[in-house]
């Protein structure tokens, strides 16, 4: 040993010391980055007794990293379809916001508290049939229940709408972080080969994939090399060397009845009814689940009110037709028509869209309120006459002013049993107002439970981010703390050297000249 | 001992993310302590929306009946007080047909106490209600009674003097009418007159009434008749007898044929009072049954607003202590964070 070799040995120190002070450095300035994990210069002896910064290495957990990635993606899909199942229960607002229970007439708009309001209206008309504003009442009742469904169905098909164009922005947002990925996995696996420092990178990775769990659920494996595949949760394979192609076809209208088209990854559908791999969690699933699920389920369910609300307010021909007239069907049509109608709906799909109050009862449309009471709403213009002359339609026939025999009947039939199609998620038989009760509760338990779920989900994401950050983030003091040591040992170090360099000179000046 | 390592980032965004979750709560506590209802009621029942939904429904429905049986009241009122002051009509007329003899009054009282009393059952018969003709039956638009005395003869007038002519061959007024006899008179009066006053006769000629009665649902599931008709026997016979006096009470007949007149009058409007009591008291059963309709409406709606009050209403006193605890909290976060800002070694260090 020498005092030249002391020398050596001191100035790989400053090395060292430099070499780590840049490590604390950027550590303490990516303090407040979320996905940074803190670095730490790994130290080692060398050879001839110096110090040398072997290699940088990161806080990682990839137990956290998974647990924050697969609550993102169970976050995500709760939160698309409770945002959606929020909007949709807005058809049914009265249920979700106060409203005074003292008054006949319901504050709110849901195709229940309509039908409500028409029955009641029903029920005054039946007591003063011979007066023209309490059948006027029962119109706008009726055009405030048509309305209902329509502006409810609407809404329908704005949810879908939004979340078929949501698939399409997630599908985006996925190719363009595989993209990224790819990048960032190439700098990965060929930094790993020339022994470079691939901890940025490898940060920057795991924020990629927490972005892309955000938009679909995912699993990753990671090889030998360093290279990391990524799986949809439902096993597809999104990356493996290079990025799959993930492709997506909007559909511009989605009217009830219509479907969308399903997201493929490699010509492999992962979303929709058909996929035999369909992926469980992430923004995709829950906007498709919301596309194809549960609106088309609610609109079904619209569609069945509407249907039954036209069947209840049909009209059956009361006398025999003469010999002139055309044979009339068995029934039509009567206070309840829908746009195009030629005879009873032959299929529900999309009624609560075309559902409207008959022109022929509607004054504002120049119709006659008092067909309400007499009957022939289906034929003000006597084209099936029967033998005395009138529609045989009409129920009146003496044109009595008090009559109430129809108003009767129609009051009735909306509490009648009906027969309902069970595909709608509801029960096959039930009355008109119970199957829309039963209807509401469906939404609101669907939106309760998302709601819940999406309450939950979040705060798992909120755990596990923490404990993500506790496990690999920076902690100032930690690092306020090294920082102090190292000028410490940087103090010593020049220390040293100038010592040295004394001796150095103590022993040149006693060398006589 | 764990030595467990908090990172910087989630030191400071910890207390964040508390105040934002209590301030939201706080919103909505708010919103339920100014309200005293759930802020989101649908997110709040879930799938007990529809019952809820059913009962205030159920509750609208009874507000709205109980609201239309004031109609069917003020109708049923009208159609008792009408019915009454037809009663005492018809009794001041029995009265006067008793208190009269042939030898007594002259003629002329017969036949004015038949016109008037003609003039007011017709009146009677024509009151209505809400723009109602409350003995219209469902007929309600038109007056069950058309204008006897109008100045062209109507035909319930024409038809009896028809009648007349062809069983005598001279008007009442003629004075040779006073050769009918008592007997052949009380035939006349007792066959063809009184068959005008029945079945089509008098649904052609006299009453534009429907025989059907108007119905409306005074409960949920209970429907009544709401009115009265002017097809019943009362109002035929009450018609018939003043309807005889006026006739016949001031004519050339003799005496005797009038007595016949006055006995074959009062009997008819003995029984037509036996009638008229008989539909009094199918209208106050209809009174009552809409009054203990109502009562008992009323109880169910009281029961069905505390059934919504229970699904709709917040506990308040729960309600303002949440308030207090999520002010103290956010209060609490709000000194923690300002002492985690003095919290940093940097500023210990000599500079």
């Amino acid at each position: 040993m020498s005092l030249s070799s002391a020398f050596n040995i001191i100035s790989s120190s400053f090395v060292a010391n430099a070499a780590q002070t840049a490590v604390i450095s950027a550590n303490i300035a990516n303090a407040n980055t979320p996905g940074y994990s803190a670095k730490t210069a790994n130290v080692a002896t060398t050879s001839y007794g110096g110090v040398e910064v072997a290699s940088i290495s990161r806080a990682a957990d990839s137990a956290l990293l998974d647990q924050v990635l697969t609550s993102t993606s169970q976050a995500a899909s709760q939160k698309a379809l409770s945002n959606g199942l929020t909007t949709l229960a807005q058809t049914v607002s009265d249920s979700s916001s106060a409203s005074s229970t003292s008054g006949s007439t319901q504050n709110g708009q849901s195709p229940s508290a309509m039908l409500s309001n028409l029955q009641n209206a029903l029920e005054t008309y039946q007591t003063s049939p011979n007066s023209q504003s309490a059948g006027d009442a029962v119109v706008s009742a009726a055009d405030n229940l048509a309305a209902s469904l329509n502006s409810a169905s609407a809404t329908v098909q704005q949810v879908r709408s939004q979340a078929d164009s949501g698939m399409a922005s997630a599908v985006s947002t996925i190719n363009s972080l595989l993209n990224q990925f790819t990048q960032v996995n190439n700098t990965i696996v060929g930094g790993l080969q020339a022994g470079a420092d691939v901890t940025n990178a490898e940060d920057s990775r795991d924020t990629i994939l927490t972005q892309l769990s955000q938009q679909l659920g995912i699993s990753t494996v990671t090889s030998s090399n360093g290279s990391m595949s990524i799986y949809t949760d439902s096993g597809v394979t999104l990356f493996q060397g290079t990025p799959r192609d993930v492709s997506f076809q909007p559909t511009a209208t989605l009217a009830a009845g219509t479907s969308g088209a399903p997201v493929m990854v490699d010509g492999v559908p992962i979303t929709g009814p058909n996929s035999p791999m369909a992926i469980q969690s992430g923004a995709l699933a829950g906007l498709a689940a919301l596309r194809d699920t549960v609106a088309p389920e609610y609109q079904a369910q619209l569609d069945q009110i509407a249907n039954g609300v036209i069947n209840a307010f049909a009209e059956s021909p009361q006398s025999s037709a003469a010999a002139a007239s055309p044979t009339p069907p068995s029934s039509l049509p009567g206070l309840f028509t829908y746009a195009g109608a030629t005879g009873m709906p032959s299929s529900a799909t999309g009624l609560a869209t075309l559902i409207k109050v008959n022109p022929s009862v509607d004054p504002s449309q120049g119709g006659n309120v008092d067909l309400l009471r007499d009957g022939a709403i289906a034929d003000p213009t006597d084209i099936y006459v029967s033998t005395t002359g009138d529609s045989v339609y009409t129920y009146n026939s003496t044109g009595a002013a008090s009559y109430t025999g129809r108003i009767a009947q129609l009051v009735s039939d909306i509490n009648a049993t009906q027969s309902f199609d069970p595909a709608a998620g509801l029960v096959a038989s039930d009355s008109l107002s119970d199957y829309a009760n039963a209807s509401v509760s469906w939404l609101q338990g669907q939106n309760q439970q998302a709601s819940d779920q999406a309450a939950y989900q979040s705060s798992l994401v909120t755990q596990a981010t923490g404990a993500l950050s506790n496990a690999t983030g920076v902690n100032l003091d930690t690092e306020m703390t090294n920082m102090l040591n190292l000028e410490n040992t940087y103090t010593t170090s020049a220390k040293l050297l100038s010592t040295v360099t004394t001796m150095f000179n103590d022993l040149i000046a006693a060398i006589p000249a | 001992m764990t030595v467990s390592n908090i990172s910087t980032q989630y030191l400071t965004s910890a207390l964040n993310l508390a105040v934002t979750q209590s301030q939201s709560q706080l919103a909505i506590a708010d919103t339920e302590a100014s309200t005293g209802q759930y802020a989101d009621l649908g997110l709040q029942l879930g799938d007990q929306s529809g019952y809820e939904l059913s009962l205030k429904n159920q509750n609208g429905l009874l507000q709205t009946l109980s609201n239309s049986n004031n109609i069917i009241s003020t109708n049923l009122s009208t159609t008792q007080t009408a019915l009454d002051s037809l009663r005492s009509d018809a009794q001041n007329a029995l009265q006067s047909l008793i208190e009269w003899s042939p030898a007594s009054g002259s003629t002329a009282t017969l036949q004015t106490l038949g016109a008037n009393a003609l003039q007011s059952f017709i009146a009677s018969t024509n009151t209505a209600s809400n723009g109602q003709y409350v003995f219209g039956g469902i007929n309600s638009s038109v007056p069950p009674i058309a204008d006897y005395f109008s100045s062209t003869p109507s035909a319930a007038k024409t038809a009896i003097d028809q009648a007349f002519m062809t069983a005598f061959g001279v008007s009442p007024t003629d004075p040779a009418a006073a050769s009918i006899s008592a007997g052949s008179l009380q035939t006349f009066l007792n066959s063809t007159f009184s068959n005008l006053f029945q079945g089509t006769s008098w649904t052609s000629a006299w009453s534009s009434a429907s025989s059907v009665n108007t119905t409306a649902d005074i409960a949920p599931g209970q429907t009544i008749a709401t009115s009265a008709n002017a097809n019943q026997p009362g109002f035929q016979q009450l018609a018939e007898a003043y309807a005889m006096l006026s006739e016949f009470g001031g004519s050339q007949l003799s005496q005797s044929a009038q007595q016949a007149v006055a006995t074959t009058a009062s009997s008819l409007v003995s029984n037509a009072l036996t009638s008229l009591t008989q539909t009094e008291a199918v209208i106050g059963t209809a009174q009552s049954q809409i009054t203990d309709a109502n009562k008992s409406m009323s109880s169910q709606m009281t029961i069905l607003q505390t059934q919504i009050g229970n699904l709709d209403n917040v506990d308040q006193y729960q309600v303002a202590t949440q308030v207090n605890a999520l002010t103290t909290q956010i209060q609490t976060a709000y000194q923690l964070t300002a002492q985690l800002q003095q919290l940093s070694l940097a500023k210990y260090l000599p500079a």
